[in-house]
């Protein structure tokens, strides 16, 4: 009787430390970005305040009105921006995900000499440090005129994708059973409309993912662009952040709001493929 | 005569080879050439003079640049193994929970939507020392009156800096050490525990061999990207105070852009890529060593 109700106690307590250490972790995780919301909505003087005022007095959209209407008042050209960020993403992500369809199929259906090693070295060409990549590209770019466009940009980006987005797709290739394809084939389908027909639909959502990820990729990346691109006809979102801290004074509910603009798509479109990415990256890389 | 007939997998692959050519394997070779030329921005002539390993030279004679190597391992080590630790603790976490597992999962990836410059702007407004959260929350309760100078103080900045690459990367760890965790077989679990096993045996034998490959996966793609932290340093520190957070990428962009000294800039960049390259292949071999050790159950 002692020994149970004991026993029940700790296992009361233990319950308890684990929902603590779990909130806690959530906390952690959570804070910051809440914060940064929070951050956008407060006047300025609140945010500055001394001692610090932690529950907000007045909430409004200001910083938003601010941001999104024009240069004067704002201070950055956001919107401009926000198309740069938006075409050279959309562009470059299509253009990786049709070049990553082929190779992720090439990878998952074809037995071939050295294709662990083609692996590896596509690979290696992704770790090559965005900023390390950015000095002969801003060389040559500078020679070939499309420093400053989003062409450039586009470019860059379509190779960055490139080895992670194949990396993915192989993954969901892997994940169609192969027998579909041939049983498609031997009804007399070809090899093209068996993989339009059978095997793209299947691996449809997974690549999906793949492209929700590169175009994530791009829309967060800074290293190039940030040398890539000199004025507000390039310029990306990432960079245009920036804008902000050059001066001493720095308007951090601009910036807060600035973020938030930028978290939001970012937000919904991973919250769409988390299920799918996992899949992608675990079964890719596990089954070999 | 028949004609040349290129296999099919080198047609699907030839997109690929010939953008990453164009884009990453022809520049790379451009600036290994330029390496070893006295090349600046502002001098084009320079371009042409070679001066053989002179720029190599003169940087490992320089102290600033071992200090700039020295640090960028150091801050790798350290939020390389934690986020590893942490991933593992949060993925555990979640896992037991009964209750809204879907929904800790989403906020679990919360920090991974976050793009690196964001993350650093996140916490550089978090440990300003004036009006910061961190500050604020340790002045309010009374844990010390002064203003911690996070950002100004070198030994703390590298801190700071470290604690915003956890946060921002410890999800990709977590996320797929728990992919691992809900693909396990329950089995082996009760197996171990009805034969005696303690908890710690438990873990040790049976769920982290299963789980290690998910690991490695994840090392392996934080290991694509560690470059990430120039952009969090970028916006927190921009290698300040007096040079005390400086990276090798950050000074490879100092060295370049500032100076526009790009043949020297060049000759570092080139140890920054075989460092991520070195990490690269690491756990890639890893990750394949794993694979094979576990490979009967797959």
């Amino acid at each position: 009787m002692d020994e149970n109700s004991s026993a029940r106690l700790k296992r009361r307590l233990l319950g308890i430390v684990y929902r603590i250490g779990l909130f806690l972790a959530m906390l952690t995780i959570c804070l910051p970005g809440l914060w940064i919301v929070l951050s956008s909505l407060r006047p300025t003087v609140e945010i500055m305040a001394k001692p610090p005022v932690w529950i907000p007095q007045e909430i409004s959209l200001d910083a938003y009105v601010a941001m999104f209407s024009g240069i004067g008042k704002g201070g950055i050209p956001v919107i401009e921006y926000f198309r740069n960020s938006l075409i050279i993403s959309v562009t470059s992500t299509i253009i990786a995900v049709a070049i990553g369809m082929a190779g992720g199929y090439a990878f998952a259906r074809y037995r071939f000499r050295g294709k662990s090693s083609v692996f590896l070295g596509l690979m290696l060409t992704r770790t090559v440090p965005g900023i390390a990549l950015s000095l002969p590209l801003f060389f040559l770019y500078v020679r070939l005129g499309i420093i400053d466009t989003h062409f450039g940009l586009i470019l860059a980006y379509v190779a960055l994708n490139v080895p992670f987005t194949i990396w993915l797709i192989d993954g969901f290739f892997r994940q169609v059973p192969k027998d579909l394809a041939e049983a498609a084939q031997i009804d007399g389908c070809t090899r093209w409309q068996a993989f339009w027909q059978v095997e793209f639909p299947l691996a449809g959502p997974g690549i999906a993912s793949a492209a929700i990820f590169a175009f994530l990729t791009c829309w967060n990346e800074f290293a190039l662009a940030s040398q890539l691109t000199r004025s507000v006809s390039a310029k990306t979102l990432p960079v245009g952040l920036l804008d902000y801290t050059a001066e001493f004074t720095i308007d951090w509910r601009g910036m807060c709001a600035l973020a938030v603009v930028m978290i939001i798509p970012a937000l919904t479109l991973t919250y769409i493929v988390q299920k799918h990415l996992v899949g992608g990256l675990t079964s890719g890389a596990v089954k070999g | 005569m028949k004609a040349f007939k290129p296999s099919a997998p080198f047609l699907l692959l030839l997109p690929a080879m010939i953008v990453l050519a164009a884009v990453v394997v022809v520049p790379l070779l451009l600036s290994l050439y330029s390496s070893f030329t006295p090349f600046r921005l502002t001098k084009p002539e320079t371009f042409y003079v070679f001066v053989g390993i002179r720029n190599y030279v003169s940087i490992l004679s320089n102290t600033d640049f071992w200090w700039a190597f020295g640090r960028t391992v150091l801050l790798l080590t350290i939020a390389l193994n934690l986020e590893m630790l942490l991933g593992l603790g949060l993925a555990m976490l979640v896992e037991k929970a009964t209750r809204g597992q879907r929904i800790l999962r989403t906020l679990m990836m919360f920090p991974m939507m976050f793009s690196p410059i964001l993350v650093g702007f996140q916490f550089k407004f978090m440990f300003n020392d004036n009006i910061g959260l961190v500050n604020n929350a340790l002045q309010s309760l009374g844990i010390t009156q002064d203003a911690i100078p996070w950002l100004i103080e070198g030994h703390l900045a590298f801190i700071a800096i470290s604690i915003a690459e956890i946060w921002s990367s410890t999800a990709i760890f977590a996320i797929l050490i728990l992919a691992g965790l809900l693909a396990m077989p329950k089995e082996p679990i009760e197996a171990a525990r009805v034969d005696g096993c303690t908890p710690w045996q438990t873990f040790r034998y049976v769920t982290w061999p299963f789980v290690m490959p998910f690991a490695y996966i994840a090392m392996t793609i934080r290991s694509l990207d560690v470059a990430r932290a120039y952009d969090i340093v970028k916006i927190m520190t921009d290698g300040g105070p007096a040079g005390r957070t400086e990276l090798l990428w950050t000074l490879v962009a100092r060295t370049a852009y500032s100076d526009g000294r790009m043949g020297m800039a060049n000759a570092m960049a080139y140890f920054s890529i075989l460092l991520s390259i070195a990490f690269t292949v690491y756990f890639f071999n890893k990750l394949a060593a794993a694979r094979t050790q576990i490979g009967a159950e797959w």
